[in-house]
């Protein structure tokens, strides 16, 4: 890789002096290297570069407290520092990212005029950018600063070599210095935001996070794939540990997002395509076909005081029968439905997969609505934003898949969510619990926790699906609290009620009758007559094999991230971890952030959450996104690819490789060249890695600078 | 055992557990389980899912999760000399479930293993070794099974060593080259004299 750096970047130019550098014994020619870099000059016309020679740079060695002190020779260090080429000035600090350690720099780079700085210290990802403001405050351009890490890939990898670490860590240095005396002045370029913003998901996360961003002034757009709002919270009962009617907390939202003037609400919709870059997204929408129009398509098409008002008639006269999703399948709707009488926005949509499209909705629908139109297609929208929020939340694990608790076998296995159905008023069974099989009221209800979680198997998930075991109490709570006598079995291995009020909540629900076996449930197997189960398990408190008879088995099935969240990551270039949950660019300190600028992550779909949780993260994002919107424009790094239009053959090969698409070619004074958008290219590299002309300058990571470290590191340093 | 003096010595047995993790603990020993099995014992989380799908447990005293812990605690004095280490049965129901993807059944096996290196293995597991190397079975035929067979239409003896009597043979040079069978009569004969 290093002989093709050599060949192809260097031949172009600079030749002669890295060439020569190859013999190991060129030393001095390593010092010319840097002088001789003046190539640089040409591109440099957006900045300023150090004349040949004339590089002094300044090292600061951090001591970390102990962290990098304590597994190196921090005097054997600076000594040596001294004797790297360039260098006019070394220092150590215990800490130097602490404002002594800052004035330390400041100072040494105005009384000794230095031109570049290097910290040793931790990583950039930590301190780059505090180390940066420093330099830029001692006067020097900003990118004249370079890190070197000697804690996280030395100090702490190798604790108990002290020689080892100490001679690593002068390599290291000698490596930042030499890229440290070639480096430009470099000034980021500023691109205008677009002063709206986009949300994906309309779940509590969803909502509350356009909620926001409206309240902020924002227009906002919420799409949603499913006909109303809401998400999983509105298939709840009641919630945890308040015991609030989930719906009833839940609609005074849903209401708000369909009033707020800023909030455009486009249901039954999903991203299509995603172009652009932060403060400048273009987003197409596919509206998909709903079968039904709205008062305001209505009034589009001519047809005034028409659309769909929720008045049901349709519902009524169709004649197709189908399972309902909301009601996990346990409640029957129509071909055109609604999931439940409070969606947001209230209109009906057709399922055009069952439909026969007999057109007895239509005549019901009556000629002064005609809202339904049964050959409507998808439509394809295109929005402009700013920023994006995705809140794309969860599905549940497909429990049947652990076949050794019977989901789908045994008809009284049923999941927690189906509990949640059948234990709430407006569900199924009109909120009187019952057995699938006999519909008889359950007396002894085992509820089977971490089913699926913390699972390493394969088959199953390793994480904590966190809100199974409150949501279990809840559930031993509602039936003690419904069907006098009944008593809850709680098999668990750890009950982890970490949230405000949920420990106190769980001595209640111990305190109204529930009865907690540790154990994990190791198989249930049926009685075919009656339907009643036996839950087989170790009382590990006990120390003995149980085999319990139930009437009833709730299993807390684990969750994960929502079907299509792959596609849609993609879309936006979002990554995931490895548990299928999307990656936020830092797990503590930017838990709401993607590596994608723009784009944010609010809810379950970047982990597990419980809606507290999730509506806290949600205002997170939702803050995160009006940022760059309030600001009206943001900073992209300088790091952008640069052709160097003399030398460009405008062979396109780049183009076809760019990953984000921004290299195309124009015409420029009667010549083929390439052109880079700034402003979408990421600096991957991957244009003037590949380029055979040596046409395209990487900015900040050129190839002098490249060169001249690896140069530092195999042909070392000294004088 | 200062601070027992006087009292029964069931208590003193007690209350000796409860210096269990600092006396007896031999980090060795879950080491040499981990080489043996060729399993991860020492992610156990104690769950009972392993104890739960046991046949053996609901019929004896025996509770892997038990064995488990002490594979997890380094006890290996207390695990290799339970004689409910040799309950198991081998049926594999705790390695199919372990959600920690852990194979609790070969785990037993490697302590088995260790247990036969003190010589510590109950005799009736040694009379096996010794009809296996007389007639090629743990389970020799007999008359009631051969009566069995031939109602069923099969031939009296099956065809393995009972039928072929010359390669029991074969299996003797087999168990001679580990010395089991010469190690079961060692131990059976200091046993029963």
């Amino acid at each position: 890789m290093m002989a093709e750096k050599k060949s192809t970047k260097k031949a172009p130019s600079k030749k002669e002096d890295t060439k020569k550098a190859a013999p190991m014994k060129l030393e001095v020619k390593k010092q010319a290297a840097p002088a001789a870099k003046p190539k640089a000059a040409p591109a440099a016309a957006a900045g300023s570069t150090t004349k040949p020679g004339e590089a002094r740079i300044g090292v600061f060695i951090c001591h970390c407290g102990t962290n990098i002190a304590g597994s190196m020779d921090i005097e054997a260090v600076q000594e040596a520092s001294k004797k790297i080429p360039n260098v006019a000035f070394v220092d150590n600090y215990k800490y130097m990212c602490s404002m002594p350690g800052q004035t330390v720099i400041h100072k040494a780079v105005k009384d000794q005029k230095l031109t570049g700085v290097v910290v040793a210290a931790c990583t950039p990802r930590l301190h780059e950018p505090t180390f940066r403001t420093a330099t830029k405050d001692a006067g020097l351009n900003p990118f004249r600063f370079e890190m070197a890490n000697i804690r996280d890939q030395n100090s702490w990898v190798h604790m108990h070599d002290r020689v080892g670490s100490t001679d690593k860590a002068i390599d290291a240095i000698k490596i930042a210095v030499a890229k440290a005396a070639l480096l430009e002045d470099l000034h980021p370029k500023s691109v205008p935001v677009e002063p709206t913003a986009m949300v994906v998901g309309a779940g509590v996360g969803g909502m509350q996070a356009a909620l926001d961003l409206a309240a902020a002034g924002i227009k906002t757009y919420l799409i949603e794939k499913d006909m109303s709002i809401g998400g999983r919270m509105s298939q709840l009962d009641k919630t945890f540990p308040t015991l609030d009617c989930s719906q009833c907390i839940l609609t005074p939202k849903m209401v708000d997002v369909g009033r707020s003037p800023n909030i455009e609400l486009m249901t039954w919709s999903e991203v299509h395509e995603v172009e652009g870059y932060i403060g400048n997204f273009d987003v197409t929408i596919r509206k998909k076909a709903r079968g039904v129009m709205t008062p305001a398509e209505a009034e589009a098409k001519g047809i005034s005081g028409g659309g769909c008002n929720g008045c049901g008639d349709c519902e009524n006269v169709c004649p197709v029968i189908k399972p309902n999703e909301f009601e996990v399948g346990m409640k029957p709707r129509k071909a055109i439905y609604v999931n439940h009488p409070q969606v947001v926005p209230l209109i009906y949509t057709i399922d055009f997969d069952s439909c026969v499209k007999c057109g007895l909705c239509v005549t019901a629908c009556g000629p002064e609505k005609r809202a339904i139109d049964l050959e409507m297609k998808d439509e394809f929208v295109k929005v402009k934003v700013g920023t994006v929020i995705l809140a794309t939340g969860y599905d549940i694990f497909p429990i049947e898949n652990k076949t050794e608790w019977g989901y789908k076998q045994y008809e009284n296995v049923i999941t927690s969510l189906e509990f949640e159905r059948l234990i709430c008023a407006s569900g199924p069974t009109g909120g009187h619990l019952v057995r699938p099989s006999d519909g008889k009221t359950p007396m002894r209800v085992g509820f089977v926790l971490c089913a699926g979680s913390r699972d390493n198997t394969g088959n199953g998930k390793p994480y904590c699906s966190r809100f199974c075991c409150m949501y279990s109490l809840k559930h031993a709570h509602q039936i003690i609290e419904k069907i006098p006598g009944c008593v809850p079995y709680l098999f668990y291995m750890d009950i982890r009620s970490f949230g405000k009020m949920y420990e106190e909540f769980y001595y209640r629900i111990q305190d109204e009758g529930a009865k907690f076996i540790r154990g994990r449930v190791a198989n249930i197997l049926e009685d075919p007559k009656t339907k009643n189960l036996t839950i087989y398990t170790d009382d590990t408190l006990l120390n003995r094999p149980i085999a319990m008879d139930v009437d009833l088995v709730v299993l807390a099935a684990a969750i994960q991230p929502a079907a299509d969240t792959n596609r849609t990551r993609k879309l936006f270039g979002v990554s995931c971890s490895m548990d299928g949950w999307l990656l936020e660019a830092h797990p503590k300190l930017n838990p709401c952030g993607t590596t994608t600028a723009g784009v944010f992550l609010a809810g379950v779909c970047q982990g597990p959450k419980d809606i507290p949780d999730t509506v806290a993260s949600a205002e997170g994002a939702a803050s995160a996104a009006s940022i760059p919107i309030h600001m009206g424009e943001v900073e992209l790094e300088p790091y952008f690819a640069m052709c160097i239009e003399e030398k460009c053959a405008g062979c396109g090969m780049c183009v076809n490789l760019c990953p984000y698409s921004a290299l195309a070619l124009i015409e420029k004074d009667g010549r083929t060249v390439m052109q880079v958008t700034e402003a979408k290219c990421k600096g991957c590299g991957t244009c003037g890695g590949f380029c055979p002309g040596g046409a395209i300058k990487m900015n900040h990571f050129t190839t002098p600078q490249i060169v001249a470290q690896i140069d530092a590191f195999l042909l070392g340093g000294e004088q | 055992m200062a601070r027992t003096k006087g009292y029964p010595e069931a208590l003193d047995k007690k209350l000796r557990d409860q210096r269990y993790y600092r006396e007896d603990s031999n980090p060795e020993f879950l080491k040499k389980l981990k080489t043996i099995s060729r399993t991860i014992p020492h992610m156990c989380y104690q769950c009972g899912t392993c104890t739960g799908s046991c046949p053996s447990a609901p019929r004896s005293t025996y509770r892997i999760r038990n064995f488990m812990r002490r594979a997890v605690l380094g006890l290996e004095n207390e695990a290799l000399t339970d004689p409910d280490l040799w309950l198991c049965t081998t049926c594999y129901s705790c390695t199919d479930r372990c959600p920690r993807d852990i194979a609790p059944t070969d785990v037993i096996m490697a302590m088995r293993n260790l247990a036969a290196q003190r010589d510590i293995v109950p005799v009736n597991f040694l009379k096996t070794v010794q009809a296996i190397y007389s007639s090629g079975h743990g389970v020799p035929n007999n008359d009631v099974n051969r009566a069995a067979r031939e109602k069923l239409g099969l031939t009296r003896d099956p065809p393995t060593t009972h039928m072929y009597p010359e390669y029991v043979k074969g299996i003797q040079k087999i168990l001679d080259h580990y010395g089991l069978k010469a190690r079961a009569d060692r131990i059976i004969k200091e046993r029963e004299g």
